[in-house]
């Protein structure tokens, strides 16, 4: 070892014994000025950093002499991340004495500097003053991003299989490759699917006979027509929308698994759009800005009522409100909590925005450009900026104190009168109330006072009427001994007053009294709605998503790739607006006839649940890395025929159910199947119906409607559940165990055990496609729990009191809707006797 | 189909798993080849160290300075402000909290356990304690997904998830994936901590219980006679039989056909595999089944052998609620957490090792952070708590090609930082599942629109020095 290299080691050692000295108490005192870069980091960096960061080259592109440049970071990433020192990079290098690599290391007193600027704000960094956007947009030729065109519907060789143009552009595909649509279902088949698919339920042997009987051309579309009326239609379909919305009833995305008790109302919502057909587009405005759209800041304030439209706009932001949110308001307190629990919900929110309205993960361009689709970064960002005037991470309200009251001012400030008026009273009859009770005590005190021995009552009474800490030793042992007696407490009191019956009579009548006045106080409903918070909102780019990065701020906007032919128009209100407008401009860009995704997702949508599969497999991307659609014209078709139909969703049901792609048998002939599979193994091309399995709500509902205790009441709040001491969730004794399945509490961390086998999405953030799971934990459900031992005996019971000389039968209509087959009779009866 | 179209080519093998020349369905109830889609997953040039993980989750963050990572420093300032660089960035602790425990060195290797592991401490050389780990949240949830799913985030698939996709399971009788929770209650943040997230349902841990049925639902309640019973399956059979011969290839069917013939194996095998009577006296009692405060861990524990030992692929352990989580009386309750697990976590070591099967399994002990050097509350030692901690804390694992002997990493003066050899969880995701012969880079599922992974977007690292 050189001299100097001697000198160093033994200087670095003696610095070591120094810093540890310094560890003393007092010594480190935290200094009570803000600490700033100008002052106290600057120096420190001039120092020990500036001969490698700084410059026009500096090393590992990182140049710590310009404070805003800490954030844009170099090759690593960030330097530092705004009030979390344990996690910056700067910190890291320094505190590690990796940096600098040669020379002095920082003292343990710069070390502390440098943490503590970092963890107080890092005051003079600002937000980065750019972004890193530099990677090449890819794929902005994306058929997805254009606007669909009408096609024309194809002409096919064998007319007879096409019913309506669906079935022109399947066929016309099929006899390309020299296949054919395979033929009809049967009748009960289609009756049964029809049913299924529409309401969830399976028919009733009623059903089954009322469309038997109907010999007229029609029937089938009659039948169909009965379906979409039928109100368990909503039910079904507004379900599924539930899926995408990622509706649940408990902000338990932490431990705390807090109920949202407002909730049902936007599923209530959801039900009632679906069942009368709303227009998609409004049904979207609604979601996305039914407060702006029905005007309820207006209504609020001149009102006398809030009209029935404003109300259910209002309800319909529940949408945006689906995203977990844990927060409470002492989180508020919490460092950094904007970043770690507050933007988390707004990612949430627009993820499930742009996967349910526009089939785009846009997810990934909230930290870099997106890798496959042309999503700038600054766009993810333009879109937050649309939710950022209700969300606002940095001035949060605790979802619990999110809601509005369904109430105008008027009726507010009415209310408020009204109730100082009843304070008023029930203060008066409370102190009515009080006064009546001490004299009755101090009845019982003189009554039980004249029972003693004449000579002993002064002094008694003397004792108790002293305050406690203040009696003498002779007055604590009289106290001791008559207190009980002559002054009674709790329910010994009450019985004593008990017996003055002109006490309990008056009693009765002011507690009456003060009931009635509690009575007449106003009450409003609540709803969990999304609105904008007064006050100006900025967006910042978050470099790297982190919120503790931010970069440029950034105006509201959409993704500027997608070809709508009309922009998004948005311009800022006045000061004084209560609402910013920016959701319902969103809303009406996405609702554009011509929007390139908006209609194609939906009507993809609607496919998937008829089909098992989407034209596009992947409904939630539409994107580079999504599947392509398997029949990109019948797509187009459907989606500008949807806009057509003024956005009506049945009438893609009705079109759909009326095709003869639909109507296929899913069991063919071999030849049929031979034919096909070899050219089409994936029935890609629709060459027969597939098989599908009932997802888990329409499997118990068809289970309990077969048992005839289906309990099919609609709307309002959720049937409770409840985890048993085994593990299982239940709805438990006492609820309505039976309630159609959309009815029963959704937790996030107690999810009804039977529901959850069967692939009910356990809701992360929301659910674009359901698994289809088949494990053993399914077979032992339907083999042996409660539930389906319940339904099996309640089955059983009413076969036989149906058709007591027939109950086989009776069981195999009710459950499969015929009647039993060769030897199934037989099989059956050898089991059953 | 598209062959270059991963969604629905996976999506075809899972649901129509069935079919494929026999292979049975899912990992809950495949055999012992590894599911098809996970061959290409598993690491080419590396011989699998562990076929089984026993996780031992310690939920609450266990105090890393009173249990594994000793720190003199504490103790002699203790009472005293933390310097600056090592205080508490909350400042929600002031004054530094000496552990009262004293750290011996254990084994030939010398690694050091505090004395409330007097048993746990006899396996030092089995033993790799990482002392230089670090975490990204200060909040239980949080940092709890970090450690089960390898982000903050909720909804991802746990490691147990991950490890039965990609290795399936040895025993078609049982699931891949195991949870042993508490009969007492739930652990924090409850059935997320065996969820397979987004992977397929079938992923997810499958909760077997250790008083009553093993498994949900695996008898009913109210039991039926046998002849019944034989008769419904009977009949069962013959209906399904009917169904499906009138819908030839129909593969979804048929698998779901055959999942009612396997929950009958499975009635079984469970059942079986949970009879812990047909263990001896020296057994139990060596796991700390005849006394009242190891009983219950004690009990998981000796589950989690005979279900690792049956093919079980990933077993996870957990307590009611977070027992580690020390905010106040920290001396007194991190003893007692010691007092309920120490005995029976050493003795899941003695056993697997006596029975040749520490070498292929692979123990976890961890929580998702660890405790502040600083005293949270309190008006004295017995008192005095401490408050979550993520910037430097302590995991150890042994047995499956594990190193032992040994501690990796270090923390500051203080227990405050990690310093050396930083540890993301990443690393230690990446190494687990290296010893599992598993590639992290490569074991992923299309989620989002990319093909997401465990160890997600970060540079992970695998700890060589931590593998024999």
């Amino acid at each position: 070892m050189t001299n100097a290299a001697l000198r160093s080691t033994r200087l670095s050692a003696l610095c070591a014994l120094l810093a540890v000295l310094l560890l003393q108490p007092g010594v480190f005192a935290a200094e009570q000025r803000e600490l700033t870069f100008e002052k106290d980091i600057l120096p420190i960096i001039r120092s020990k950093c500036i001969r490698c960061h700084a410059g026009v080259e500096p090393k590992a592109g990182l140049n710590l002499t310009s404070p805003s440049s800490l954030l844009t970071g170099g090759k690593s990433g960030a330097a530092l991340r705004i009030r979390a020192a344990e996690f910056s990079l700067l910190y890291e290098m320094v505190s590690s004495d990796k940096m600098p690599p040669v020379g002095q290391k920082l003292t343990a007193s710069e070390k502390g500097l440098i943490r503590k600027w970092i963890n107080a704000g890092a005051e003079g960094v600002g937000n980065a003053a750019s972004i890193d956007d530099s990677e090449d947009l890819t794929g902005a030729d994306l058929w997805s991003f254009k606007p669909p065109v009408r096609p024309a519907v194809p002409t096919v060789r064998q007319l007879d299989a096409v019913a309506n143009p669906i079935d022109a552009f399947i066929q016309h595909r099929l006899e390309d490759r020299g296949m054919t649509l395979a033929a009809a279902a049967e009748r009960l088949t289609l009756l049964r699917r029809a049913t299924f698919d529409l309401i969830g339920l399976p028919p009733s042997p009623a059903e089954i006979e009322q469309y038997f009987n109907d010999n007229r051309p029609d029937a089938c579309a009659r039948m169909i027509d009965r379906l979409l009326a039928s109100l368990h239609y909503g039910e079904r379909w507004g379900r599924h929308w539930l899926d995408v919305a990622g509706y649940t009833e408990s902000a338990g995305i932490l431990n705390e698994d807090k109920p949202l008790p407002l909730a049902w109302r936007y599923r209530d919502y959801v039900i009632r759009a679906f069942n009368s057909d709303k227009p998609y587009d409004r049904f979207l405005q609604e979601q996305i800005a039914g407060d702006e759209l029905t005007g309820y800041w207006d209504a609020y304030e001149t009102a006398e009522r809030l009209p029935a439209e404003v109300v259910e706009g209002i309800i319909a932001t529940g949408f945006l409100r689906t995203a977990a949110d844990p927060s409470r308001p002492d989180f508020k307190k919490i460092k950094n909590a904007a970043g770690q629990y507050f933007y988390p919900t707004l990612f949430d929110t627009l993820q499930i925005v742009c996967t349910t309205t526009m089939g785009l993960g846009v997810q990934c361009a909230r930290c870099h450009s997106h890798k496959f689709d042309p999503v700038p970064q600054a766009d993810y960002y333009r879109m937050q900026a649309v939710f950022m005037t209700a969300y606002r991470p940095e001035n949060w309200i605790p979802q619990m104190n999110r809601r509005l009251t369904i109430a105008t001012k008027q009726q507010v400030e009415a209310a408020a009168k009204q109730n100082a008026a009843i304070d008023a009273t029930v203060k008066r009859l409370q102190a009515e109330l009080a006064a009546l009770k001490a004299t009755f005590t101090a009845r019982i005190f003189a009554e039980k006072l004249a029972e003693l021995p004449a000579e002993m009552q002064p002094e008694v009474k003397a004792a108790l009427q002293t305050e406690k800490g203040k009696r003498t030793e002779a007055q604590q042992k009289l106290a001791a001994e008559f207190e009980e007696k002559l002054q009674p407490q709790g329910k010994v009191l009450e019985a004593a007053l008990a017996e003055f019956t002109d006490y309990t009579k008056r009693e009765k009548e002011l507690n009456a009294a003060i009931a009635a006045e509690e009575k007449e106080r106003p009450r409003f409903d609540e709803v969990r709605a999304l609105y904008d918070l007064p006050g100006e909102a900025t967006t910042p780019v978050l470099l790297r998503g982190d919120p503790l990065t931010p970069g440029p701020l950034v105006e509201p906007g959409v993704i500027s790739t997608l070809a709508a032919p009309q922009p998004f128009q948005w311009a800022a209100p006045e000061v004084a607006a209560k609402t910013s407008g920016r959701r319902l401009a969103f809303a009406r860009w996405l609702t554009q006839p011509q929007h390139p995704l908006t209609a194609r997702v939906m009507v993809n949508r609607i496919w998937m649940h008829h089909f098992g599969t989407g034209i596009v497999a992947t409904p939630d991307d539409f994107g580079v890395a999504g599947s392509p659609p398997s029949h990109p014209a019948l797509l187009d078709w459907l989606a500008t025929e949807f806009v057509r139909s003024g956005w009506s969703i049945k009438h893609i049901h009705r079109l759909i159910l009326t095709s003869n792609t639909w109507r296929q048998r899913s069991r063919v002939s071999p030849q049929h199947r031979a034919l096909c599979t070899e050219i089409d193994p994936d029935n890609q091309l629709l060459w027969r119906q597939t098989i599908r399995r009932l997802e888990a709500e329409p499997l118990r509902d068809a289970m309990l409607a077969v048992a005839g205790t289906l309990s099919r009441p609609m709307y309002g709040d959720s049937q409770s559940v409840s985890r048993q001491k085994d593990g299982e969730v239940i709805v438990p004794a006492g609820q309505d165990q039976n309630r159609r399945s959309v009815y029963v509490r959704i937790l996030r961390l107690n999810p009804e055990t039977m529901l959850q086998v069967f692939d009910q999405p356990t809701i992360a953030v929301n659910c674009t496609q359901r698994s289809v799971s088949t494990v053993s934990t399914q077979a032992l459900t339907l083999l042996n729990s409660d539930v389906m031992v319940r339904a099996a005996a309640a089955f059983a019971d009413r076969v036989w009191s149906e058709q007591p000389d027939d109950p086989i039968g009776q069981a195999l209509l009710t459950a499969w809707g015929r009647s039993p087959g060769t030897g199934e009779r037989e099989l059956l009866t050898t089991f059953f006797i | 189909m598209n062959q270059f179209d991963p969604i629905s080519r996976r999506q075809a093998l899972y649901q129509f798993g069935g079919g494929f020349g026999g292979m049975a369905l899912g990992t809950l109830l495949s055999d012992t080849s590894p599911a098809a889609e996970a061959v290409s997953h598993m690491t080419p040039d590396f011989q699998p160290r562990a076929r089984a993980v026993i996780q031992l989750f310690m939920h609450g963050g266990p105090s890393h300075v009173d249990l594994l990572d000793p720190k003199p420093m504490l103790n002699r300032f203790d009472g005293q402000a933390p310097p600056d660089h090592v205080a508490d960035d909350e400042s929600l602790t002031k004054h530094l909290f000496g552990s009262p425990f004293q750290f011996r060195q254990y084994g030939e290797s010398g690694l050091e356990f505090s004395e409330i592991q007097p048993f746990v401490s006899q396996h030092a050389d089995e033993i790799a304690v990482i002392r230089s780990m670090f975490t990204e949240h200060r909040n239980h949830e949080q940092a709890i997904w970090m450690a089960q799913t390898g982000l903050t985030t909720a909804g991802r698939p746990t490691l147990g998830a991950w490890t039965a996709y990609g290795l399936g399971t040895e025993n078609r009788n049982l699931p891949s994936f195991i949870a042993l929770p508490d009969p007492g209650g739930a652990p924090v943040d409850g059935v997320r901590n065996w969820s397979s997230g987004w992977l397929p349902p079938r992923y997810q841990g499958t909760v077997f219980r250790e008083q009553g049925e093993p498994v949900l639902n695996l008898k009913p309640k109210q039991p039926r006679p046998q002849v019944i019973e034989d008769a419904r399956s009977r009949l069962l059979r013959e209906l399904n039989e009917r169904h499906l011969a009138e819908r030839p290839g129909q593969l979804e069917l048929e698998a779901r056909i055959n999942s009612f013939e396997l929950a009958g194996r499975m009635q079984l095998a469970a059942t079986t595999a949970l009879d812990l009577s047909q263990e001896t006296k020296e057994t139990q009692s060596l796991y700390g089944m005849d006394q009242p405060t190891t009983k219950s861990y004690g009990t998981r524990c000796l589950m989690a052998r005979r279900l690792v030992e049956r093919g079980v692929r990933f077993v996870s352990l957990f307590m009611s609620g977070q027992p580690w989580d020390t905010h106040s009386k920290n001396n007194e309750e991190t003893k007692n957490c010691c007092l309920r697990t120490d005995q029976p976590v050493a003795a899941l070591l003695t056993d697997l090792k006596r029975r040749g099967l520490l070498d292929t399994t692979l123990v976890l002990w961890g929580g998702e952070f660890g405790r502040t050097p600083a005293a949270q509350g309190g008006s004295s030692n017995a008192t005095s708590g401490r408050d979550h901690h993520p910037y430097g804390f302590s995991v150890w694992m042994a047995g499956g090609g594990i190193k032992g002997g040994q501690h990796y990493g270090a923390t500051d003066d203080f227990g405050y930082r990690a310093v050396e050899k930083r540890t993301q969880m990443a690393n230690l995701h990446a190494t687990i599942l290296h010893l599992l012969g598993l590639d992290h880079q490569v074991l992923s599922w299309p989620h989002n629109g990319r093909d997401e992974r465990l160890t997600d977007v970060y540079e992970a690292e695998i700890i060589e020095e931590l593998i024999a």
